[in-house]
């Protein structure tokens, strides 16, 4: 039991760091745009769409691939901010995040129209697990948890190290005053939407290398994505990677105990009881 | 030549609000100006409709001559016209030394000389500079609020209620830093609900009620006025003020 208790955490780890490549750029568009991004889920199936389509049809390795899955979905997400999403600034966040839900919707169609519903894999060697005693891990596992740590360290030293990282931490922190020092709020929300949009779109290519890419990839992510998001504090980045870390190690150790089936109710029950006794999650301000 | 013109100056939050209406001042380099007045006077609106924060629907407002109504908060930046908020003036997520630099946004090439020189007037910035705004005392946020005001290198610093929330201590020392600028040539405009404090530390004085001016003139002219001093100064204190002036 002991052992199966450490998989479980190990897996959990695992999953919960790529969980947190989403969950960082939904927070990260909710923390400067202030409206929660519904379709988050359906950008991360464009991404790993994009990811696929780069490595099988076009034969390019997953490095370059990952470029692609993070343009393609960051592509879409300024394009669906511009089109569908921005118009209703004025009508308030709750409208805004409908939108993003029937965007979620269109995006998610418009990927079963191009590719079909079949499941597709990529082009990765099968290898042997690597196994510590009674520990095992795939070295696919291995590799997409390092893709996701070094994206957490790039995007860390972007938002701390450099000019316009520091402006999106600002407006997202305090948007008037950042606009009177000179910011443009445009710009920033552009590069924030991008950059969301193409994180969301990683961790839907990450989770199709461990399994496949289909219409629903995103789908299954969503509920984990919002939930890490809430318990971490909306808008909060450090908070989205714990909130992420603790949502897969739950969801891991739940399944030594229920059926794989009632795993997607973790997401609903940690929401519940964030909202319920910290409704402004485990860093409660919107700090970036 | 004033290196602040404000001429008839309207506008309010909206385009059909109009809480200001028709107000001029004017400010000399190395002058401390009060704006002072009832709540809802339209004070601190006049402040952001000449920072461009509010879209003004008449009046012009220059600085050194240069035309900045309307204008972007780039432009009024770079024309040296700098507001420091009532409220939330700083960026509590960030550390003292990135809200500096956020001061420094458009000019990035000048940042650290000018944060430097920042650290060598306000010390304190100094010594705190790795700590998030969050954690700083009511006083030394609004410290935080002028150093990183300064980093733009003002000609013109209008603050809206500096002191709102200070203990007298941090008041006095506030007060003491301002003058202090104004010594170094930067023309100050003070909106203070402490009027008596504020046309203390003042050399004239602009009195706005209902969103305009209805008097103005020296600190200690406008603190003797007999209406004035019933109205909004409280009697025997003004008169103290003016004698301790």
């Amino acid at each position: 039991m002991f052992s199966s208790i450490i998989q479980a955490l190990l897996n959990g780890l695992v999953s919960g760091t790529i969980l947190a490549v989403p969950a960082i750029g939904f927070t990260a568009i909710f923390a400067v745009l202030r409206y929660p991004n519904f379709a988050i889920g359906s950008l991360a199936t464009i991404g790993a769409y994009a990811g696929w389509f780069a490595n099988l049809r076009l034969g390019w390795p997953l490095e370059a691939s990952f470029g692609l899955a993070f343009l393609g979905a960051g592509i879409a997400t300024l394009a669906a901010e511009w089109l569908a999403v921005r118009p209703l600034e004025k009508s308030g966040a709750l409208m805004m995040a409908i939108c993003s839900l029937a965007v979620g919707i269109v995006l998610e169609n418009m990927v079963r129209f191009a590719f079909g519903n079949e499941p597709r894999g990529f082009n990765v060697p099968l290898m042997r697990d690597i196994r510590f005693g009674d520990l095992r891990i795939s070295p696919q596992q291995v590799e997409n948890f390092a893709v996701a740590l070094l994206l957490m360290a790039l995007l860390w030293a972007a938002l701390n190290l450099t000019r316009m990282g520091r402006a999106m931490r600002a407006t997202a922190d305090n948007a008037d005053l950042a606009r009177l020092k000179g910011v443009q709020p445009g710009t920033v929300a552009a590069i924030t939407v991008m950059v969301g949009g193409g994180l969301a779109g990683i961790g839907g290519m990450l989770v199709a290398l461990d399994t496949a890419a289909d219409p629903l990839t995103g789908f299954r992510l969503i509920l984990s994505v919002f939930a890490a998001a809430v318990l971490g504090g909306l808008g909060s980045i450090p908070g989205a990677v714990l909130g992420a870390l603790i949502i897969g190690m739950v969801e891991e150790l739940t399944v030594l105990l229920l059926a794989p089936n009632y795993r997607t109710a973790i997401g609903f029950a940690v929401i519940l009881i964030v909202l319920t006794v910290r409704p402004s999650g485990l860093f409660g301000e919107r700090a970036g | 030549m004033s290196i602040l013109s404000i001429d008839g100056l309207a506008g309010g939050y909206a385009s059909a609000d109009h809480i200001v209406k028709g107000v001029s001042m004017s400010a000399d380099a190395g002058e401390m100006v009060a704006i002072i007045g009832p709540n809802g006077a339209g004070k601190s609106t006049a402040l952001k409709l000449a920072a461009g924060l509010l879209r003004c629907t008449a009046g012009r407002v220059s600085v050194g001559g240069a035309d900045i109504t309307a204008a972007t908060p780039q432009s009024v930046l770079a024309a040296g016209f700098v507001l420091v908020p009532q409220e939330r003036n700083v960026f509590a997520a960030l550390n003292i030394a990135e809200n500096l630099a956020m001061g420094a946004f458009t000019t990035p090439a000048l940042m650290r000389q000018r944060r430097e020189a920042v650290y060598a007037r306000l010390p304190l910035l100094a010594q705190r500079r790795g700590a998030l705004a969050r954690t700083l005392s009511g006083g030394q946020r609004q410290l935080l609020a002028m150093g990183i005001a300064l980093m733009a290198q003002p000609k013109v610093l209008a603050l809206d209620e500096p002191t709102a929330g200070l203990s007298p201590m941090a008041a006095a020392e506030l007060f003491a830093t301002i003058r202090a600028l104004a010594k170094d040539g930067v023309a100050v405009l003070m909106v203070e609900q402490n009027a008596i404090e504020a046309l203390g530390a003042c050399d004239r004085g602009y009195v706005l009620v209902d969103g305009r001016v209805v008097r103005e003139g020296s600190a200690g002219g406008i603190m003797a006025d007999e209406d004035i001093r019933r109205l909004f100064l409280g009697g025997r204190k003004a008169q103290h003020a003016v004698a301790t002036r």
